[in-house]
């Protein structure tokens, strides 16, 4: 990579951005005139509400069973301290009070009624009138002085101490937290929020104008005869639209720091005890700075990778909206009380970025979690340019018409029957099971404990199978739905119970280098006393249908379509494990994954792998709740300290039955294929 | 300084949907063909090559991996040097090459002072050198008058002019100029045609494809006919309508491809 061609083009793309005009507007305008235009709006409602409510007068009828006159006379004397005037009005002739309340004539209007000696105040009024509201509110509170009036002297007429009777115990909320932890914690809610919006802003518009926009006015081509390659290329472009993302997030954390300081200050909030230390925000505001510029990178390679693909302006809005969304969500993570920054949440994007702004202006540091934040971001980033490198260099993107590769943003009577999704549908659907998975999931699981999984497992299936019905695909052929012969079936079970025996002592391995891997305590806590046909429904039964339906008929379907079967069988493994999130699954479930896929690509048949996958899941359930019993009736799969010669046998019989499950499998198929082709 | 390529190819796929099986399912197929198939040619310095052809042929490919734009699916372009070296590295080849399509447009919001002082940033030369070559350059175009004006205000005639100083900023040995003249006025197009002879004189290599047939008798020294992805004939205007029979190059041009299409069936 040559820096002077790279600084060239830097230079040729920054000053191609800043010298349109509709850049320029999102940028500059927007956050300069709008958000203080937005703040002063608000501010001069309110205060101008405020203003409006004081010294108000309000209409009121009153009717007491015995003194009418009293009372009028007793709201007179004490209305000076609510700021308010009442008027009263008599009924007129032949009107009732509600008539009156209807016409609008008064505010509210109080009957008084008496039941067993106890005098009944009814305040009529309308909820759905601002002034009947206030009215209703302030005889409320007239109503409750005169209340407490009469008790005290009830008190007073028996000689009782009312204090000592009405609150035999005093108590009050005292609150710790100092005035910077407290603006720290509101500042968490929301900065989180407005910076990625404002990154992803920043970032969307510059990128769809160096990709899409440069396809549209006809200057790739140009860009391509000049002696540069990919790398340098890309590497312009995504700084370019980093550097524009950056600035924008600046200038909108400027407008809005400005404008809350001036606001506060008008409304004389900064008086001397509400008074903060703004140098204690020093720290988060330096690491805020380091995470705009991280995630600036993230947002803008994101961006691009969508934009990359598209050859007009329209076409590339179209491609960003599910980022746009994705980014919506994402961050809203910080405003989600029981979301905390761990090291797995550290590694989701988006969320990560959310959750540690919120964390830092909460005075939480924690290194570490900062530092894999950081580098996970800078690491998506880089991997994302890699990718768009080879993307940019595909003649298919380049000089071929279009990737229309979303189906579910065209509209669903324009699309043909018999679709097979795009790879755009597919990321575009796992990125929506993944939130899902991770925002919901917990909360279902945590609610409902295994209810929540197999309602989280059939939501999917619900969105999957929607997804499907909605850009019309072929459902036989996406879903591998076929029926299956015995051989087959047997072919299955034998190439699965081959693999299981093979992971079983591949796990033994892998507990010896990462020893917690093991751990599967916490779903076994989750089982709790629950019937075992609860846990089979939820655990094998509920997974078995599921997870097939989106791996090996969804996902094994579009690729299988756009790859080579071995591509798409070892994807969807190695997908299927990641999706378990953790190193055993992404080790072990990616390779039973992996033969899983093959048996449905080699039987297009979604109904073996769904047995296979039952079965799996009942063997680890049953082996998990009667673990004593299991591992005394079939000790070998207990799976340590097992002698040599019982892991060479292991390792043999798992092999055998792998091939001959294989053998059959293929066997099968071509004896399926050749009947259809002779009949 | 030649240019030449060897039995280069370019496959494309192409979805064709096939009639309804007996399931009554659509289902599409992919197929892949040869856009250029196996071409070998070569151009001189001092030469206008003219690449003709009807559309479809395979031409705008062809140049597309001659400027490097495309990589070839086989084969191989390089360029030959007066002593005989050879060298295929794109970025060199980019280099010595001056590219211009109907698709190299240029950056509206870019005055050409500006765009060719990027460029010559880009093609690595130093900063008193493109200083001269950009006013060498607006002198020969004459373009004085709107050197400092943003692109996207030109006319279409004074856009052109800047499209051929984009290609000259480096002093390209090999011009690849695919349909330069498409859609231009008389007198646009005359600028080209004279742009190009001018270069001939200096011992440039010119390569270009047109559909203007009258043109393409005028101005070139060598004509390669392409066809359905193949050269059908290789010669000077002259020896082409010798060989057919014909008197001039438009129905040259029909002659060869019935003589294919003939052949072929």
């Amino acid at each position: 990579m040559n820096k002077k061609i790279v600084s060239a083009l830097y230079k040729k793309e920054i000053t191609d951005i800043l010298r349109d005009k509709k850049t320029i507007l999102m940028m500059i305008v927007v956050p300069l005139i709008l958000y203080p235009l937005l703040f002063l709006g608000s501010f001069v409602l309110f205060s101008s509400i405020v203003s409006a409510s004081t010294s108000k007068s309000y209409t009121i009828a009153l009717n007491s069973v015995n003194d009418t006159e009293g009372m009028k006379q007793y709201f007179k004397d004490n209305e000076k301290e609510f700021k308010y005037t009442f008027i009263f009005k008599d009924p007129e002739e032949g009107m009732k009070d509600s008539d009156m309340l209807d016409a609008g004539s008064i505010d509210a209007y109080v009957v008084e009624s008496v039941s067993d000696n106890h005098p009944y105040f009814e305040i009529a009024y309308r909820a759905s009138e601002n002034d009947s509201q206030t009215a209703a509110g302030m005889v409320e509170k007239m109503l409750g002085r005169y209340r407490d009036e009469l008790r005290s002297e009830a008190f007073a007429d028996q000689g009782l101490d009312e204090k000592m009777i009405m609150n035999p115990i005093g108590f009050c909320l005292k609150d710790y937290s100092s005035n910077e932890e407290n603006v720290g914690f509101l500042m968490g809610y929301i900065l989180p929020f407005l910076l990625i919006v404002s990154i992803l802003m920043g970032a969307l518009y510059p990128a769809i104008d160096t990709t899409a926009g440069e396809k549209e006015r006809g200057t790739l081509e140009t860009l391509l005869t000049l002696p540069v390659n990919n790398m340098e290329l890309i590497t312009a472009k995504f700084f370019a639209v980093s550097t524009i993302a950056v600035a924008a997030a600046i200038l909108n954390l400027l407008s809005m720091g400005l404008m809350t300081a001036f606001v506060a200050d008008s409304m004389n909030m900064v008086s001397s005890e509400m008074k903060i230390d703004l140098a204690s925000f020093l720290p988060a505001i330096a690491i805020t700075f380091v995470c705009i510029i991280v995630f600036a990178l993230f947002a803008s390679a994101v961006s691009l990778c969508s934009c990359i693909m598209a050859k007009s302006f329209k076409e590339a809005q179209n491609l960003t909206t599910p980022i746009m969304l994705i980014f919506l969500i994402g961050g809203m993570a910080g405003m989600i009380p029981s979301l905390e920054l761990t090291e797995k949440t550290a590694l989701i994007p988006v969320v990560n970025i959310a959750l540690l702004i919120a964390s830092i202006f909460k005075f939480h540091f924690d290194l570490s979690i900062i530092a894999i934040v950081l580098f996970s971001n800078v690491a998506y980033s880089a991997l994302a340019v890699v990718i768009m490198t080879r993307m940019f260099s595909s003649e298919d993107i380049l000089f071929a018409d279009s990737a229309a590769s979303f189906r579910i943003i065209e509209k669903r009577s324009d699309i043909k029957k018999g679709q097979i999704p795009g790879m755009g549908d597919l990321v575009l659907l796992f990125a929506i099971l993944l939130l899902g998975l991770l925002f919901l999931g917990s909360i279902f699981a945590s609610k409902f404990g295994l209810w929540g999984i197999i309602m989280e497992q059939l939501m999917f299936l619900v969105i999957t199978v929607f997804y499907a019905w909605y850009i019309k695909v072929d459902f036989r052929k996406l879903f591998h739905i076929r029926g299956f012969g015995i051989k087959a079936l047997i072919g299955s079970i034998f190439s699965w119970a081959g693999i299981y025996v093979i992971l079983m002592l591949l796990s033994s391995l892998l507990v010896v280098f990462f020893p917690e891997t093991a751990d599967n305590s916490a779903i076994v806590e989750l089982w709790g006393d629950n019937p075992l046909w609860l846990i089979i429904l939820s655990s094998a039964l509920a997974p078995a249908i599921c997870e097939e339906v989106m791996f090996r008929g969804f996902m094994l379907g579009t690729l299988e379509n756009r790859y080579s079967a071995a591509k798409a069988v070892i994807i969807t493994g190695i997908l299927f494990g990641a999706y378990h999130m953790s190193l055993n699954g992404l080790i072990l479930i990616g390779i039973l994954g992996i033969v899983q896929s093959y048996i449905a690509n080699r039987q297009q048949c979604i109904f073996l792998t769904m047995i296979t996958h039952f079965i799996n899941n009942l063997l680890a359930v049953l082996s998990a709740r009667y673990e004593e019993a299991f591992t005394k009736a079939l000790p070998f799969l207990s799976g340590e300290d097992l002698p040599a010669s019982t892991v060479a046998v292991m390792a043999l019989s798992g092999v055998a039955m792998l091939s001959l499950g294989v053998g059959l499998i293929n066997n099968n198929k071509n004896r399926r294929q050749s009947s259809r082709e002779s009949g | 300084m030649k240019i030449e390529t060897d039995k280069l190819c370019k496959q494309f796929t192409r979805h064709v949907n096939d009639v309804n099986d007996r399931n009554g399912r659509k289902n599409s197929h992919k197929e892949d063909f040869f856009a250029v198939d196996h071409v070998s040619m070569h151009a001189d310095s001092g030469e206008i090559l003219g690449v003709l052809g009807p559309n479809g042929a395979g031409k705008t490919t062809l140049l597309r991996m001659l400027g490097t734009l495309m990589h070839p699916s086989e084969g191989s372009v390089y360029i030959r040097d007066d002593e005989g070296n050879t060298v295929t590295d794109p970025v060199v080849l980019k280099k010595n090459i001056g590219y211009l399509s109907g698709n190299t447009k240029l950056y509206n919001r870019f005055s050409i002072r500006e765009m060719l002082s990027m460029l010559a940033e880009i093609y690595g030369m130093d900063k008193d050198a493109t200083d001269k070559r950009i006013e060498e350059i607006i002198d020969i175009l004459s373009m004085k008058d709107f050197a400092d004006n943003r692109i996207g205000a030109l006319s279409t005639g004074q856009t052109q002019r800047a499209n051929i100083a984009r290609c000259l900023i480096h002093s390209p040995k090999v011009y690849i100029f695919d349909e330069p003249t498409l859609g231009l006025d008389l007198l646009s197009s005359e600028a080209i045609v004279n742009f190009m002879k001018s270069e001939r004189e200096h011992g440039r290599t010119v390569l270009y494809s047109t559909h203007y047939m009258e043109e393409a008798q005028y101005l070139c020294d060598r004509i390669n006919m392409l066809y359905k992805g193949r050269i059908i004939a290789d010669g000077t205007p002259e020896e082409l309508m010798k060989q057919t029979g014909t008197s001039n190059l438009r129905e040259t041009f029909r002659a060869l491809i019935n003589r294919t299409e003939g052949g072929n069936e």
